[in-house]
């Protein structure tokens, strides 16, 4: 019996992270998706994040390349300038090692 | 016990005595000029910087093995890191040539000076790379 505990325990810490991710969530109210914005103006994205386990603070990118990092996990962030046409917003939840952790929250936007 | 936290815990205990080591082992040299404890400090101090680069190199490895991916970095913390790893490779490089007694007093004297410069500007880069990523 005592054998057969090792594999469980190396399995139940490697497959922990995974379990881990699903605490936390993002919520964006702000821009809704497909929502149409104005390049003339300063644009906000408004978001609420519940952070669990192993979640340390969150990164946001515009088309795939990360803009800022945050650590307030609800309020809102100005975005820069917007080019005209379709861009697609992201936050994701990182650790302290700023790696993602697979929890994120997208949206696509229209700008004109 | 989270085995993640724990890994990354470790690898950081490690990466911060290897810091230690190469700034404070170059100190040392630079105060202290008897040949004999200058060699052992270059090996200290080159132990130290592989130590570095090692631990260094295992955080992006913790994180892959996790996550399937490397740390996301902005642009500010790309150059921390490379800076980083520049501080390294002169150090490394440094603590070497040393050891193979080719400096001469002065050069010596200068390159420890050096080190302790590369120790410094690492250790600030590190900084710049934990809370601007």
């Amino acid at each position: 019996m005592r054998y057969l505990s090792l594999p469980v325990i190396l399995f139940a810490c490697l497959v922990a992270p995974m379990a881990m991710a699903a605490d936390s969530n993002i919520e964006i109210s702000s821009p809704v998706n497909g929502a149409k914005l104005d390049a003339m103006e300063q644009n906000k994205i408004e978001y609420n994040v519940t952070l669990g386990s192993g979640a340390d603070h969150i990164h946001v990118y515009v088309d795939g390349q990360e803009t800022a990092l945050l650590r307030q996990m609800k309020g809102s962030y100005t975005m820069e300038t917007l080019s005209p046409g379709s861009h697609d917003v992201c936050i994701k939840i990182v650790n302290k090692n700023h790696t993602p952790i697979g929890v994120e929250r997208c949206i696509k936007v229209e700008v004109e | 016990m989270d085995i993640q936290s724990l890994a990354y815990a470790v690898t950081q205990i490690i990466h911060n005595f290897g810091a230690v080591t190469v700034v404070g082992g170059s100190v040392v040299a630079v105060v202290w000029h008897e040949s004999i404890v200058r060699r052992k400090l270059s090996r200290l101090v080159l132990a130290g910087w592989i130590v570095q680069a090692l631990s260094g190199t295992t955080f992006g490895a913790i994180s892959y093995y996790y996550y399937a991916q490397f740390p996301d970095l902005l642009g500010i913390a790309v150059v921390a890191l490379i800076v980083k790893v520049v501080c390294a490779t002169l150090g490394v490089a440094l603590a070497t040539v040393q050891l193979t007694g080719l400096f001469s007093e002065a050069a010596l004297r200068f390159s420890w000076l050096a080190m302790c410069f590369l120790g410094v500007l690492a250790l600030s880069s590190a900084a710049i790379l934990r809370w601007f990523s």
